[in-house]
């Protein structure tokens, strides 16, 4: 059978509805409930070759669950958030456990207008031994900064000096 | 057999940066992407997306004194992954301008009217065949500020969830026979001929509608993927 051709991906485009934005970006609750594990907070400003900080660009990101699983009911590992004037992105969620040889990390996807697709790369906790973290040339920019006990700093930069690197998938 | 993620195709796929498109300047990473095989964080992805994203507006045309401006169309989407199977459950978010060009948006500064009756978002679930069907007006050409005549031709914003995590699709639908699809530096980013046409919908007059269908690839083929 002949595999169809995937659609083209085109730029999210500076209109995405701000409603569509929001309300997604708290993963550490569902259906009501507390989900377990270790409550953090992500959070980083996204800006541009030029310095300047990027308005209404879309993150979505992806993790497993405290226990390193992506199956579990009781949690929801996706979450998405937009990043205000300032450039500023936010997400509470719970601290994933390792999985299969992984360090435990959260899959980043960036969408914004300007991008002619899909942007991906992942955050870390430290400088950890995983092999995805080890196939970039600057693996410390993808090493979150520990700002307090509970709370992330990842800042990403599209393009120029300190460029956030990304991958091919 | 697995799920299967093929790497892109650069004939059928845009990235980088786009001439005549100046943002893609700044954005763009100029660091070549680092390669990695995907395992099993990469291939799985968020099932019942409808628990965290609410489905809203099946119908952005509305009905007599709520009834927006403009040519009403309905808009019929299947998503289907690279084998061709239906994705059933698959959640699919649409957006597009008014009748006379103008976004919800508030950085929309084009200078054109706002329809009170038009709120142009719309959040669906496809059904077991994979299909979403959408009544709306179809939107206007507008310029793009800055650009010195670049008018994005009539277009709809897709935003669709695959199986996987990177079978994430978001793209723009054009409507065929637009002189300005010839000139769009978005659309003919897509070097692959047919690529491009099948950006474009088809249309279907019926006796009472006009239908546009249209089909959405996203990306993964094999057996559909259970979870670790």
């Amino acid at each position: 059978m002949k595999r169809l051709v995937p659609t083209a991906e085109m730029t999210l485009g500076p209109f995405f509805p701000p409603e569509f934005a929001e309300g997604a970006n708290d993963l550490t609750r569902l259906d009501g409930r507390q989900v377990p594990g270790e409550l953090i907070e992500v959070t980083g400003r996204v800006v541009q070759l030029d310095g300047r900080p990027l308005d209404n660009l879309v993150l979505e990101i992806w993790q497993a669950d405290a226990q390193g699983r992506y199956d579990n009911p009781a949690f929801f590992g996706w979450g998405r958030a937009a990043t205000d004037a300032q450039g500023v992105y936010y997400f509470k969620t719970v601290r994933p456990g390792a999985i299969q040889g992984r360090a435990p990390h959260i899959n980043f996807l960036l969408l914004y207008s300007g991008l002619m697709r899909q942007l991906h790369t992942v955050m870390y906790f430290d400088d950890a031994d995983d092999a995805v973290l080890k196939s970039v040339a600057a693996p410390e920019r993808l090493v979150a900064k520990r700002e307090d006990a509970h709370r992330y700093r990842f800042d990403i930069r599209l393009r120029g000096e300190g460029e956030t690197p990304f991958f091919e998938d | 057999m697995d799920y299967v993620i093929h790497p892109r195709d650069p004939r059928t796929q845009s990235e980088g940066v786009v001439a005549g498109y100046a943002q893609t300047a700044q954005r763009w990473p100029a660091q070549p992407p680092a390669r990695r095989a995907p395992g099993v964080s990469e291939l799985t992805g968020p099932r019942g997306l409808e628990r965290r994203l609410a489905p809203v507006r099946g119908d952005l045309a509305g009905y007599g004194d709520k009834r927006a401006i403009g040519q009403l169309i309905h808009i019929r989407a299947r998503i289907v992954d690279e084998d061709g199977a239906p994705v059933p459950g698959a959640l699919v978010e649409i957006w597009h301008c008014n009748a006379a060009g103008k976004y919800i948006h508030p950085n929309d500064d084009n200078d054109a009217p706002a329809d009170p009756n038009f709120y142009g978002a719309a959040r669906m679930v496809a059904d077991g065949a994979g299909l979403i069907e959408l009544r709306t007006i179809k939107p206007a050409a507008y310029p793009v500020p800055g650009t010195g005549g670049w008018w994005r031709p009539p277009h709809v914003h897709f935003s669709v969830w695959g199986r996987v995590w990177l079978s994430r699709l978001v793209t723009q639908m054009f409507f065929p026979g637009e002189p300005l699809n010839e000139h769009d530096a978005i659309l003919n980013a897509v070097r692959d001929p047919e690529a491009r046409q099948r950006c474009i919908a088809r249309l279907v007059p019926e006796e009472n509608l006009l239908a546009y269908d249209y089909q959405l690839v996203v990306r993964g083929a094999g057996a559909a993927p259970g979870m670790p």
